[in-house]
């Protein structure tokens, strides 16, 4: 493959039943950048990253994560990527420790390299004094650091992140956004920043891919859509957008 | 894959419902020798009537298997696997890992195989209690003899295992499929003995797996390789495909 893009989509469509969750979605996320990924809830973005993941079949078009197929080449991708849902549960009777040696060994990764990240990670989430307490009972920012160090401990190439900043307070915000900025800059992830937050896609991402009831309303550089819009700011931009297709 | 199956076991060790059946198992170590001390009379009865003049030893093995033993393989497999992979859904532990490069029927397959490997720690575990436990309280004990009968049990609890594993792969709703455990392993652990007091319908029952643990009872003075070896074969195999039935019904489940 010779594409600079981490991440294609084409056409991509997803229904249940009679709701269309995603309709005909068409993007690409270069390799290495922090991509934002819009919408309201229940605009399609979740369903749109189960799908990139092989977590639930597409009903038609294509998608291609670091040149493989979506659908086909499901458990390739899924050992490049990292994957933080937007809901989730860690395992009550297991300690932070003893969760990311399970989920090393569910890539298949040798115990020394796993025990090695476990503990570069711990430390990177300040979860050492922690890291033997059962995960039952740990608070949303503990649980939201653990959730993180697990997508990162098979060193993905591509990170999909769903709604990460939901539930954490503004320090945990900001160090969330400072770490992604920091695996994009200096190892190279492709980051998908899933969110309906404006203000954290705005700080963090210089192209985006807004979603509207399940269609892609607007896709490319966010100072481009600006003017292109006449907006200013981002939330003027998102207003545009959605007034635009209302009308 | 061997280093991932051996952290699932431990984690399916540490889990609440492994205390719980270990408690009970316990107290069915403990409290046969009282039981046996004083036999409900229609027990005796029929023990009479089904092993004649068998004595002491076969009367205590046709307690501990028909009344404890059995009694635990109709309940301890529901409590260990009929809710595998349905409960990490529910609670929300499947979002996070089945994003990772194990397909959902190899991840079936990962609990089933844990939840097995806890029910044969569990057996082994009582069955080595009572040897130490039976030796010192009831009289004819024979040590060598009841290993020798308990291990196609064993067997048997670990089929019982993969088949209230694989009734979830296919009900993918924990009540219904802890109930459908219980109603069918409960009435193959009550027919299982059937042949026992009804010799025309002996071979019938072989074909109930829940009888191939229990064959050994008939056979307790004698009890050599060529006894036990069959039924511990047939129940491994069935184990087998238990789980691969289950994992098929998993294929299209989602997280
Ligand atoms: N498993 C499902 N079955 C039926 N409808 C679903 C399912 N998952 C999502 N949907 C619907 O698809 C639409 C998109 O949902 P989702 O992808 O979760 O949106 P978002 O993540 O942007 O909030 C919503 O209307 C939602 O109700
Ligand atoms: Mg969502």
């Amino acid at each position: 493959m010779t594409t600079t893009h981490a991440i294609e989509v084409e056409g991509l469509t997803k229904r249940f039943g009679e709701v269309t969750a995603v309709d005909g979605v068409t993007f690409a996320v270069e390799s290495g950048e922090v991509f934002g990924f819009m919408g309201h809830n229940g605009a399609g973005k979740t369903t749109t990253l189960r799908m990139l993941l092989g977590l639930t079949p597409l009903t038609s078009g294509t998608a291609r994560v670091l040149g493989r197929e979506v659908g086909r080449e499901t458990i390739e991708i899924r050992r490049t990527a990292g994957y933080l849902p937007a809901h989730y549960t860690l395992p009550p009777d297991m300690t932070p420790r003893q969760f990311l040696h399970y989920v090393g060994a569910m890539f298949g990764l040798p115990r020394d390299v796993v025990a090695a990240r476990t503990e570069a990670l711990l430390r990177r989430f300040d979860l050492v004094h922690a890291a033997d307490r059962a995960l039952r009972g740990f608070s949303t920012g503990m649980t939201q650091k653990v959730g993180l160090a697990q997508a990162l401990l098979n060193e993905p190439r591509v990170l999909l992140l769903d709604e990460p900043t939901s539930g954490l307070d503004p320090l945990g915000r900001h160090e969330l956004l400072e770490l992604l900025r920091e695996l994009a800059r200096d190892k190279g992830v492709t980051v998908v920043f899933s969110s309906h937050i404006l203000s954290d896609v705005e700080a963090l991402c210089r192209r985006v891919a807004v979603l509207h009831r399940a269609r892609l309303v607007a896709f490319g550089d966010v100072d481009h859509l600006k003017a292109q819009h006449g907006a200013r700011t981002m939330d003027d931009l998102y207003l545009a957008l959605v007034r635009k297709e209302a009308a | 894959m061997i280093r991932l199956q051996w952290l699932d076991y431990l984690a399916t060790l540490r889990e609440r419902k492994t205390w719980l059946c270990g408690a009970m198992l316990l107290y069915a170590v403990l409290s046969i020798p009282v039981m046996l001390a004083r036999p409900p009379a229609h027990v005796q009865e029929a023990i009479a009537a089904w092993f004649g003049h068998g004595g002491p030893f076969v009367l205590f093995m046709y307690v501990w298997i028909d009344l404890a033993m059995n009694k635990m393989v109709a309940f301890l497999p529901v409590v260990l696997a009929s809710g595998i992979v349905l409960r990490e859904r529910d609670v929300g532990v499947l979002s996070i890992l089945a994003a990772k490069p194990l397909s959902m029927p190899r991840y079936f397959a990962l609990r089933a195989v844990s939840a097995c490997a806890v029910m044969a720690t569990l057996h082994v575990g009582a069955q080595l209690l009572g040897l130490v436990y039976f030796t010192a309280r009831v009289p004819g004990f024979r040590p060598l003899a009841f290993l020798a009968a308990m291990t196609p049990h064993l067997f048997a609890a670990i089929f019982a295992t993969c088949f209230s594993a694989a009734i979830a792969g296919w009900v993918k709703h924990r009540g219904a499929s802890a109930l459908i455990g219980l109603a069918v392993l409960g009435l193959l652990l009550g027919l299982s003995l059937i042949g026992f007091y009804q010799p025309a319908w002996r071979n019938l029952t072989l074909v109930n797996p829940m009888s191939l643990g229990a064959l050994a009872l008939g056979n307790l003075d004698h009890l050599g390789p060529k006894d036990l070896a069959p039924p511990m074969l047939a129940l491994s195999l069935l184990s087998l495909a238990a789980i691969a039935i289950g994992a098929a019904g998993v294929r299209r489940m989602e997280a």
